[in-house]
């Protein structure tokens, strides 16, 4: 009793997109169509944290939040590589995470995309130089787009997302 | 047959020690189990009873009186059936006692405790009854102390023989009550009993019930089971599990369907209730346990549950008039007992046979066996799916059949039915699924993953002939499973020979139950899943002929390093369960954290140890053993050392002794 009592009371908490959240919404349709129409089905994303301050997760965890909900256009967060088309990848390789990323690649099946999503996955940003870092994310694993911004917005995200798309359609797709 | 056991018990004495006198003996046990096989077949196949009297054998007992009918034949099967596996996998399993002495007594009383067992089933009057379940008592006994490796094994031992002899006394005591008539025969007694005042009939009931669930393993009686299990060897502890225990099942339907004139519905209200209670006891520490052995023993005591379930719901039927109802509950429980006993026999063998290969018998030491002993671990396989009750198995069936006449039974118009029987049905669903959940725990954790232990590593698969004993009751569990039809019929003649109504359970391909109109065809299951696995397979071989295959390692969460110790245990696969029923589990825990001498944030090991706490041995028999401690402990003041105060004893008690029987007059 006293749940419905707070549901009733709370009322809806999330905001509508702004209005240049209009784009997003165009945006993921066409990732949703164009995902489709290649595998048949939602495109599986792995998410892997090789070494990031966790300004990205935040901004990657917004896109399944209440406010963008890209789940509804078929971007679906999956728990292992093995079920994944795409790996996204974020922060500066750090020498723990360097094996396991590259073992993470390997696990996934082909053909696979890769997005390195931040500036420290592209160039490793205010870490670069450090003695626990090893690289970027393509000194370890191929990237097929690299989204900047620190840390990028969900938008942005979602422009490197199907940029990758974009360019497995056009056949290049890595085979491992 | 019983020749055969002499034969081999007497081998085992006389011929010199070494490999010779263990193959000798146990291939002697194992002619004996086939030939109580053979005989038990021939008398269920022909329907006719087989005889025997000697008078001047065991005279003081009344002489031995032996008579197979068909519900002995039927216990008689499941004796021999799971002795020829176990004497045959005792040939290479006790390869290395060939040089102690104790060899001798282990192969005698091996023989000695299967003839007797066999005796039981088909004795004819109280003398050699009782005479037989005694023999069988004993020679269980040395059997389960007979290691000198097992530290336990004196404290489960005393456990087991008080137990036994406890219930040896009950049944003593009721067989005197029903023996009013003077003659101690079964059919003197049978006629006799229908003359015995109500309430006499409901006490010979209470105690013999008592005496037999002891030795069936009913709450709270089971608790020798997970001591004496263990402590035994596993071919013997496989004898007690699959064949003895299932005696005081035979004891029981002896006496309530043979020698008792129908009873009023309690009695089977009582076991009933005891039954449900027993089975939920029996599997949740089933999923508890963490020692190998344990967790099988407390899994009989699960499944002799649910055959006295079985057992009370045909009484409760009987007793309020459903006779077809009543044959359909006792065929249930005997169906059960049959698959019980093929499946357990197969995991103790196979428990054996893993113990003697990893030298460990905790399951948290074992892990990846299946790599190292295949054949033990697919045999076991089948018999652990049986455990769980999935088809095509035979644990499925009679699951199923107690269930439907349950169901059967709860729509029936008596209100204690209709409040008893769905809380039954609760229960067995509970436990049906806790079963499940155990299987999957007991073969997860001891074959899969990595191994956990260097005895676990070093593991090889055991010797062709305990493998070719294992296979034995895996066969049986499969045919059982795919076809428990076809030993309906025979199970129904054993309850029309008992004075039963012909049940409504019809057995033609399928297995029906008329009243609940709900039918199973175990074939069909069967035929269903394993078409639909190699259709599967089929599926995926063609389509992805064309494709290229990448192999790679086993995705490990990207973890460099893959050890045992991140891998799921048998204690923690069991937790959540242990957090649910808190209640019932009482765990105990034990933190030891050591800390460096200069600084306690520096942790240098942290130590847990989880137990459960043997709650019910404590409320049940704590108070017992306390008084029996407090009462020896005043007798040894009796204890002068004077000889002339013991002599002045002896009058005394002759004199005591004397006004007794006067007063009893």
């Amino acid at each position: 009793m006293k749940l419905f009592h707070k549901i009733r009371r709370t009322g809806i908490v999330t905001e509508p997109l702004s209005v240049d959240g209009a784009d997003d919404v165009v945006l993921a349709r066409e990732i949703d169509a164009r995902a489709r129409s290649l595998f048949g089905r939602a495109l599986a994303i792995r998410e892997v944290d090789a070494g990031s301050c966790n300004g990205c997760e935040v901004e990657i965890a917004g896109l399944s939040g209440p406010v963008y909900d890209m789940e509804r256009f078929g971007l679906h967060f999956v728990a292992s590589p093995r079920h994944a088309d795409m790996l996204l990848v974020t922060g500066p390789v750090t020498r723990n995470m360097a094996v396991p990323l590259r073992m993470t690649y390997d696990a996934t099946p082909d053909p696979k995309l890769v997005v390195a999503v931040g500036d420290c996955a592209r160039t490793c940003g205010v870490f670069a130089g450090s003695y626990a870092v090893v690289g970027p994310v393509d000194s370890i694993i191929p990237v097929d787009v690299t989204v900047g911004g620190c840390p990028p917005e969900p938008t942005q995200i979602l422009h490197g997302i199907l940029a990758a798309i974009g360019r497995f359609e056009r056949g290049g797709a890595r085979r491992a | 047959m019983l020749g055969a056991f002499a034969l081999g018990a007497v081998a085992a004495l006389v011929l010199p020690l070494g490999a010779f006198v263990r193959r000798t003996a146990l291939v002697f046990a194992a002619i004996g189990s086939a030939c109580a096989l053979a005989l038990s077949v021939s008398v269920l196949r022909a329907g006719a009873t087989w005889t025997g009297r000697w008078d001047n054998l065991l005279q003081p007992l009344g002489g031995v009186s032996l008579r197979l009918d068909s519900l002995g034949a039927f216990f008689l099967l499941i004796i021999g059936f799971t002795g020829l596996p176990a004497s045959l996998f005792a040939i290479g399993y006790l390869k290395q006692i060939d040089r102690h002495m104790r060899s001798r007594a282990t192969h005698t009383l091996f023989n000695v405790f299967l003839a007797s067992m066999c005796m039981v089933t088909c004795a004819d009057n109280g003398g050699t009854f009782l005479f037989a379940w005694e023999v069988m008592a004993v020679a269980s006994y040395l059997l389960v102390i007979s290691d000198p490796e097992q530290r336990d094994a004196p404290t489960a031992g005393l456990w087991y023989a008080v137990m036994t002899h406890a219930g040896f006394l009950a049944l003593l005591a009721g067989f005197i009550i029903l023996a009013q008539g003077g003659s101690w025969e079964f059919p003197a007694l049978h006629s006799a009993s229908t003359l015995l005042a109500p309430r006499a009939r409901g006490a010979v009931f209470v105690l013999m019930a008592a005496a037999f669930g002891s030795k069936a393993g009913l709450v709270p009686l089971h608790v020798w089971l997970p001591r004496a299990h263990p402590a035994a060897p596993s071919h013997v502890s496989a004898l007690m599990s699959a064949a003895m225990v299932n005696l005081g099942v035979y004891g029981l339907v002896r006496l309530v369907f043979d020698l008792l004139p129908p009873g009023p519905p309690w009695w089977g209200g009582l076991l009933l209730g005891i039954g449900v209670i027993t089975a939920l006891t029996g599997v949740l520490y089933c999923v508890a346990e963490t020692h190998l052995k344990r967790v099988l023993a407390y899994s009989t005591v699960e499944n002799l549950g649910l055959v006295f379930i079985g057992l009370g719901f045909a009484l409760l039927m009987r007793g309020y008039g459903y006779g077809p109802l009543a044959s359909m509950g006792l065929v249930a429980a005997l169906l059960h007992t049959l698959n019980h006993a093929a499946f357990k026999c197969l995991l103790f063998l196979a428990a054996g046979s893993v113990v003697h290969r990893t030298r460990n018998v905790s399951m948290e030491m074992f892990g990846g066996l299946i790599k190292r002993m295949p054949a033990t671990a697919m045999l076991s396989l089948v018999g652990t799916l049986a455990l769980a009750g999935l088809p095509p198995l035979n644990g499925f069936p009679s699951e199923w059949l107690t269930f439907q006449v349950l169901v059967a039974g709860a729509q029936r118009t008596a209100p204690a039915l209709a409040i008893l029987l769905p809380l039954a049905l609760a229960g067995v669903a509970l436990v049906a699924g806790l079963a499940a959940l155990s299987g999957v725990r007991l073969f997860g954790i001891t074959f899969l993953a990595l191994p956990r232990s260097t005895g676990a590593q070093h593991a090889q698969e055991s010797t062709w002939m305990m493998v070719l004993a294992m296979a034995i009751p895996a066969v049986a569990c499969v045919v059982l499973g795919v076809a428990p039809a076809s030993v309906i019929p025979q199970l129904s003649r054993i309850a029309s020979d008992l004075g039963q109504p012909t049940g409504p359970l019809s057995a033609g391909l399928a297995l029906s139950v008329p009243l609940v109109a709900s039918r199973m065809w175990a074939a069909m299951i069967a035929a269903v899943a394993v078409s639909a696995g190699v259709a599967a397979a089929l599926v995926v071989r063609i389509s992805g002929r064309d494709r290229p295959v990448r192999v790679g390692a086993a995705w490990n969460c990207g973890r460099i390093i893959q050890s045992a110790r991140s891998e799921y245990t048998a204690a923690a696969f069991a937790e959540p369960l242990k957090r649910v029923f808190t209640g019932f589990y009482r765990p105990m825990q034990e933190v030891t954290i050591d800390v460096h001498p200069t600084s306690r944030y520096f942790v240098r090991s942290i130590r847990l140890r989880a137990d459960l706490a043997p709650w019910m041995d404590e409320v049940v028999y704590g108070p017992l053993v306390r008084a029996t401690r407090g009462v020896s402990d005043r007798m040894r003041q009796l204890h002068s050392g004077s000889i002339h105060f013991y002599l002045a004893l002896l009058p005394g008690a002759l004199l005591l002794l004397f006004v007794i029987s006067r007063w009893i007059r």
